[in-house]
């Protein structure tokens, strides 16, 4: 028992002296560890920012996606606008023309009613640069009437032809550009539908300079930069205005078509900046620059969180190495004060004639201290043997030596003289002569075997157990005060008569203690336990201190059992 | 952790007092056994150090005495005259009983 013991102390004595060091340098090498560490952010920061700053994007591409709708809506809102105010212009254009045009077929074409006619329509500052009057159908046509410049159209007889072609089979308002002279103008002719002769009523208006019609700030589509198309394509060509130096128009655009006589206008506008004002312009930059803002606030508290975390785990980690290494010792110095515990014990107890003798000894479930409880059984003479069992009060190494002198002692006295009474008054002497501090329950117990009977002395230590078949019963004494109280005392003695086969069982209070009830409940739970049982001594005691033993008993307990075998 | 748990103190309160008369009183409430009878035992060698004549200790408040809480009893016993336990609780008064210990500290009631 104890060289196992003994082997396994020394093996884990050896490791528990290297673990502290490694703990230490474990905890002195942490911090450096830590401020190394501090400079690169947690994975759950670098998380908590990535999440932040996809939020962020999603929120700023919506926004601004909103926006560009938003924007887009607007512009095709003013489009539309300009283009209404477009097609108004278009009446006061055909209206006097078509008038002209009907006058002149009813006049035969007088040059004079067609000039009174148009006169008020044309100079600076009205609808037309020119008015002319045109007789229809003309291989070569030319006016034979001109209110204001000379057409710039009269000078272009190719396009003229064509141009007059076209406008003598449509009903509707014949457009044209007039790009090719000095000064480009627009053409406009109306000629009255049905009659296979007549005249065609021709006026034409000027284009800008350059085609450059320079915003005017304040007006009602000041917002707006354009570009006026005659026909339905972008063809430069074409272009009859514009408010930009240069084409074609970038950015955000929209167009719109508007119907011009039997030709089109195609208007495309473009805004200066944002239609729906410049805060909403800036909402998505606002959301992207608080966001990115709160996503880095997100990254550094999670990154500071998950430092305190890491830091308390790595505390815990060295508070569980220390826990562990502190029950490691534990155990050790435990298995120590076992070891010696059973080193004071007699290792095997006598054998004797006519009795069956057994003893246990069940340390405490915690703690590290020996215990002082201790027992004999040893031989008195005449057919005679002696039950010492004793408690030194307190635990530890003191208690385990007190223990050991007074065993020592007690087995003196026996040989002296074994009476009960005699040896613990003896011992109380031994103890109270020196300078001693500390007390000690003792029960000395003669077992006469023969004779069945039993002589008991007890030094306040609780009355043995005695079992004769089904029938237990606490020997009955008055107990005297334990050894060590008091000095020149008299230990009484009471003497009982034992049937055959009985058997004693005697025990120290680690047995039938227990915190918060009377010692009587305990006792009456041991008796309860052990009346009845037919086991072997050996086996009874295994039984008792098992069922008995309750799960956080911190006492020691040693039981000996005396079994008459007649 | 659960051996080193147990290993933990009782619960102990302990209060001196002097009565009218003069005699030293130590209310002692709580569990006393051998995790925390070192503490009483220091009371107890303060206050017998000036040889009283008379020492009580109150226990009416004491629910658990082990054997290491006897022995600081005892010990009390020995250097004061007269030991009195005031309204022990039947759990301790039983253990005085059974430990022969009434002649040494008798019991009030």
């Amino acid at each position: 028992m104890s060289s196992p013991a003994g082997v396994a102390a020394t093996a884990s004595g050896e490791d528990g002296a290297r673990r502290p060091g490694e703990a230490q340098q474990a905890v002195a090498a942490r911090p450096a560890l830590g401020s190394l560490r501090r400079w690169r952010p947690s994975r759950a920061a670098a998380l908590a920012l990535a999440t932040g700053l996809v939020i962020t994007a999603a929120l700023s591409l919506t926004t601004l996606a909103l926006y560009d709708r938003n924007e887009s809506r607007l512009l095709g809102l003013r489009v539309r606008e300009l283009g209404l105010v477009l097609t108004a212009v278009i009446p006061s254009i055909q209206t006097p023309l078509a008038s002209a045009a009907e006058l002149a077929d009813t006049t035969g074409g007088s040059p004079e009613k067609f000039r009174a006619f148009m006169a008020p329509y044309v100079g600076p500052g009205r609808a037309f640069a020119s008015a002319s009057l045109w007789p229809l159908p003309s291989a070569h046509p030319a006016p034979t009437a001109v209110v204001g410049a000379t057409p710039a159209l009269a000078s272009l007889p190719q396009q003229a032809g064509q141009f007059f072609d076209r406008a003598s089979r449509t009903p509707l308002l014949a457009v044209t550009g007039v790009f090719g002279s000095a000064s480009p103008h627009l053409g406009f002719a109306f000629r009255a539908p049905g009659a296979k002769r007549g005249f065609a009523a021709y006026a034409e208006a000027p284009l800008p300079a350059g085609r450059r019609t320079p915003v005017t700030s304040g007006a009602a589509f000041s917002d707006l930069d354009f570009a006026l198309y005659l026909g339905h394509s972008r063809s430069p060509a074409n272009l009859l205005a514009t408010s930009v130096r240069r084409l074609p128009l970038k950015g955000r655009q929209a167009s719109q078509k508007v119907p011009f006589g039997d030709s089109a206008l195609t208007l495309v506008v473009t805004p200066h900046g944002s239609l729906s004002g410049r805060f909403f312009a800036n909402v998505p930059w606002i959301i992207a620059a608080v966001g990115v803002l709160f996503a880095l606030a997100a990254a550094l508290m999670t990154d500071r969180l998950a430092r305190r975390r890491l830091q308390a785990e790595q505390l815990a980690g060295v508070l569980d190495r220390v826990a562990t290494e502190n029950r490691e010792m534990y155990t050790e110095q435990r298995s120590i004060a076992q070891t010696l515990q059973h080193a004071l014990l007699p290792d095997v107890l006598p054998e004797f004639p006519g009795l069956q003798v057994s003893a246990l000894y069940v340390p405490a479930t915690s703690g590290i201290d020996v215990g002082g409880d201790w027992y004999d059984v040893v031989a008195a003479g005449d057919q005679r043997v002696l039950l010492v069992i004793g408690d030194v009060s307190g635990h530890g190494l003191r208690a385990a030596t007190t223990m050991a002198s007074l065993r020592h002692a007690t087995l003196a006295y026996v040989a002296q003289d074994p009476r009960p009474g005699t040896v613990l008054s003896r011992l109380s002497d031994f103890v109270n002569s020196g300078v001693h501090d500390y007390v000690a329950t003792v029960l000395c117990a003669l077992v006469e075997v023969d004779a069945h009977r039993l002589t008991v002395a007890s030094a306040g230590h609780i009355a043995p157990l005695l079992l004769n078949g089904d029938d237990g019963a606490f020997v009955e004494f008055d107990a005297d005060v334990p050894i060590g109280v008091t000095r020149e005392l008299q230990y009484r003695e009471s003497t009982v008569s034992v049937p055959p086969n009985a058997t004693l069982v005697a025990f120290t209070d680690g047995l039938v203690e227990r915190r918060g009830e009377v010692l009587d409940v305990g006792l009456a739970r041991l008796r309860d336990a052990a009346a009845g049982q037919r086991l072997v001594l050996d086996h009874l005691l295994a039984k008792l201190a098992a069922d008995l033993a309750s799960e956080d008993h911190n006492d020691d307990t040693a039981i000996v059992g005396i079994r008459w075998q007649n | 952790m659960a051996e080193l748990d147990s290993d933990r103190h009782a619960e102990l309160v302990i209060d001196t007092a002097v009565d009218a008369a003069g005699t030293r009183i130590v209310t002692v409430s709580g569990e006393l056994d051998i995790s925390n009878a070192p503490s009483l035992e220091a009371t107890v060698v303060s206050i017998t150090a000036e040889r009283p004549e008379r020492l009580v200790f109150d226990l009416s408040g004491l629910r658990f005495m082990d054997s290491a809480g006897i022995a600081v009893l005892i010990g009390a016993a020995a250097k004061a005259n007269v030991v009195q336990l005031r309204d022990p609780s039947p759990i301790v008064r039983r253990v005085i009983e059974l430990t022969g210990l009434s002649s040494v500290l008798h019991i009030e009631s």
